[in-house]
């Protein structure tokens, strides 16, 4: 469902159901992290991107699309088949060697499946993980930066711009 | 309750039991792919950030399934995905807002026409 999911945001014509497949996709994915011992992971998962990533993108797309013709030729460049070959040998390259691989006697279930526990880890409490003390003040500079720059580069300038078609 | 062919019930336990590590690298493996095509092929900019959203997600589906089975990580890749995540949705954020700048100055989001990096 993950991979067909993303193999129609890639195919379909509407870029609204490009952006629909693609919170279909990441459902998928939060789903495998329920899988993976990772249920905090999955309800992130779904918040940001299910909710917040695809709205954004949605808005985007709000903003920025004319009604337009819709046929594989204006949507798609020329490189189509180009691209596929490459992206096929890059995944049948990447599948073979990480299946082929001997990964030894590994098995499921190391990972935090506690909320608690896995927010020890991400706090740098917990042994071994003191350096994400550090990286989560790094992340939240980085999210208020980037909402900062968001702001600035977007932002219409004084006595410029133009916008749906009525001029200033 | 009756009893199920044998190829139903193995079915059935394979279904229900853990999936195997290499699973999971093969579904990161070809969502990578699938992201890096659409990346390549699309002109629409919006959807050339939703494919990178998909390369992202792929490499993050591997990180937490490395994390869950190899048993010298401790569990900690699931924070890092948390990284990951956060820093994705800034890029989000930043991109779409060039996006919008682009949009602006030249009416189109098509990534063949902006040649050209004066406004």
């Amino acid at each position: 469902m993950t991979l067909i999911s993303a193999l129609g945001v890639v195919l379909s014509r509407s870029v609204v159901h490009s952006a629909l497949f693609m919170s279909g996709s990441f459902l998928g994915i939060s789903g495998f992290f329920v899988l993976l011992n990772a249920p905090a992971l999955a309800a992130f998962q779904v918040l940001i991107y299910v909710g917040a990533v695809t709205v954004v993108i949605l808005f985007g797309i709000m903003f920025t699309q004319k009604p337009q013709v819709r046929r594989y030729r204006t949507i798609i460049n020329r490189q189509f088949w180009p691209g596929f070959l490459v992206a096929a040998g890059v995944g049948l390259f990447l599948a073979y060697v990480l299946a082929s691989e001997n990964w030894g006697a590994v098995q499921a279930g190391h990972g935090p499946r506690e909320v608690a526990a896995f927010a020890r880890d991400l706090l740098g409490v917990s042994s071994g993980s003191g350096i994400f003390t550090l990286l989560f003040e790094v992340a939240s500079v980085l999210l208020l930066v980037a909402v900062v720059a968001a702001i600035v580069v977007s932002r219409r300038k004084m006595g410029q711009g133009v916008d749906r078609g009525v001029r200033e | 309750m009756p009893q199920l062919p044998a190829q139903v019930q193995q079915f059935i336990d394979a279904l229900v039991s853990a999936p195997p590590l290499e699973g999971y690298l093969v579904v990161g493996a070809f969502l990578f792919a699938i992201g890096a095509w659409g990346a390549l092929v699309r002109r629409n900019a919006v959807v050339i950030f939703m494919c990178v959203e998909l390369m992202i997600n792929g490499v993050n589906l591997t990180l937490v399934a490395f994390a869950d089975y190899l048993p010298g990580a401790g569990g900690l890749g699931v924070s890092y995905a948390v990284l990951v995540i956060a820093i994705a949705a800034a890029e989000v954020a930043v991109g779409l807002a060039i996006v919008l700048a682009v949009f602006r100055s030249r009416r189109t989001v098509n990534v063949d026409e902006v040649t050209s990096m004066r406004g």
